[in-house]
């Protein structure tokens, strides 16, 4: 039954998305609130650029619903590095995402729910949309104290952040989308968006950071299913149609065309990293060996997420010199990423005599070279 | 001369350069720009293109080719100082 609902659900759908302009006649806005059933960060922000390209809000508009697991989305202009802890990510199977509309750095899962408002870039309005959520939540529980910020902020009892929020406008669509703190792993959250690295110069815009809390601390009797249902509701009563979720599957290509190549560009390298505005790093680390401490200089210049400029400055003779201008050599040009490194020191130690004092010096080099990425 | 999208770019064209950039009410619908995120140099573009982006309070607005062409020279200026989309738009924004 399940099944057979959201396969007629997801059919009126493309119907709907098919219509052309004149064609859908109701007696009523004729707006849209549709629910993803993938939890898969790529997917969604997929959704939210299939809509934006293909949906006509001229005459109606719509609110997108999704949750993702265990994920970090960065804002278009930001740099990972600089906005949370790859390595912990990687070691923890954390997905890294970048939107495609501005702002900070947030966390993801399945404890917080996110909203999107889709409508003309004339009827953009971002305080309206955050309104909305605030009646939802109060309607829901009249004691909670929640409120909108001048800076697009829902804040819990004056302190606690509990949604953020970012927006894209393009030639003759806008989106305003929002995140919302239900009960959301607030450990991994403020270990994942703490940066492990140092000396990077950029001007990517950077996040301001907050306190948050989840409204599950403040009410343990609500769900993220509530909140969802809520607000729904509300945006129903707002727009005079009925509360009614349809439910979409990011993969149906029928549905949806285009949509599996968008999910596909949003998971590449060459968006997540590539799109990094050019910074530096300018950072040294010590290297322990044996019984001495070693200090190390590295300057970097990184390009569409490639180092463009490397120096290592090294103590004289610690390692052959050719070796290590063969290291900066193949390390221009590649990508800043740990994996790419690896692959590349490994390959240079071939080269080398069978010499384990050689090998351990060049194996503790580069380990702290991959830890700066 | 200088002539207008319906979008609020603007273009003036000498000697076959053509300089763009967004008008005071685009500037000012936007608010304080804090990126500005430009093409390459190089870059080709078809008539209404996305080229680019302007980050303000938290939005992304896209850039949208007025014309077809190549990109010969880009604002270098806005790298550091992208407030001056806001300051002046017309000239060294």
């Amino acid at each position: 039954m399940v099944l057979q609902s959201s396969l007629k659900n997801c059919l009126q759908l493309s119907c709907i998305l098919r219509t052309p302009k004149a064609g859908f006649r109701s007696t009523t806005s004729g707006s849209l609130i549709i629910q993803s059933i993938s939890n898969d960060v790529y997917q969604n922000l997929a959704v939210e650029d299939w809509i934006h390209d293909h949906m006509n809000l001229e005459n109606r508009q719509v609110l997108f619903l999704w949750r993702n697991s265990p994920a970090v989305v960065i804002g278009r202009h930001q740099n990972p590095w600089q906005e949370c802890n790859l390595k912990l990510m990687r070691q923890k199977n954390i997905k890294l995402a970048r939107r495609r509309s501005g702002g900070g750095t947030v966390y993801h899962d399945l404890g917080n729910i996110n909203l999107t408002f889709f409508t003309t870039r004339k009827k953009y309005e971002r305080m309206e949309n955050l309104k909305l959520v605030v009646k939802a939540l109060k309607a829901l529980r009249p004691q909670l104290d929640v409120h909108v910020t001048d800076r697009y902020d829902i804040l819990l009892d004056r302190q606690y952040k509990i949604s953020g929020t970012a927006a894209k406008l393009g030639r003759t669509t806008a989106y305003h989308h929002c995140t919302l703190l239900c009960n959301a792993d607030k450990f991994v959250l403020s270990s994942v968006l703490k940066s492990p690295y140092k000396g990077l110069k950029s001007n990517a815009t950077p996040s301001v950071p907050a306190s948050v809390k989840n409204l599950f601390e403040e009410d343990p009797s609500l769900t993220w299913k509530m909140l969802l249902d809520a607000i729904a509701e509300e945006y129903a009563t707002q727009h005079q149609i009925d509360h009614h979720i349809t439910l979409i599957n990011p993969a149906d290509e029928t549905a949806l065309p285009g949509i599996n190549n968008k999910a596909k560009e949003l998971q590449s390298w060459e968006w997540v990293y590539g799109k990094t505005p050019k910074f530096s790093v300018s950072t040294c680390f010590n290297m322990v060996h044996k019984d001495s401490v070693l200090d190390v200089k590295v300057d970097m210049d990184v390009k569409h997420g490639r180092i463009e400029v490397c120096h290592i400055n090294l103590p004289e003779q610690w390692l052959p010199p050719a070796l290590c201008s063969e290291l900066v050599k193949s390390l221009t040009g590649s990508k800043f990423c740990p994996n790419e490194t690896t692959t590349l020191a490994t390959t240079l130690l071939r080269v080398c005599p069978q010499d384990d004092e050689l090998h351990s010096r060049w194996n503790l080099l580069c380990e702290n070279m991959v830890m700066l990425m | 001369a200088r002539k207008f999208t319906d979008k609020h770019e603007w273009i003036s064209v000498e000697n076959g350069i053509g300089t763009v950039g967004i008008s005071n009410f685009a500037q000012e619908a936007l608010g304080d720009v804090v990126y500005c995120s430009l093409p390459e140099i190089g870059t080709k573009l078809s008539k209404h293109d996305e080229f680019g982006a302007l980050e303000s309070v938290k939005a992304a607005s896209e850039l949208y080719s007025p014309l077809s062409g190549e990109v010969t020279e880009v604002n270098a200026a806005l790298a550091d100082n992208p407030g001056l989309v806001n300051k002046s738009c017309y000239q060294d924004g």
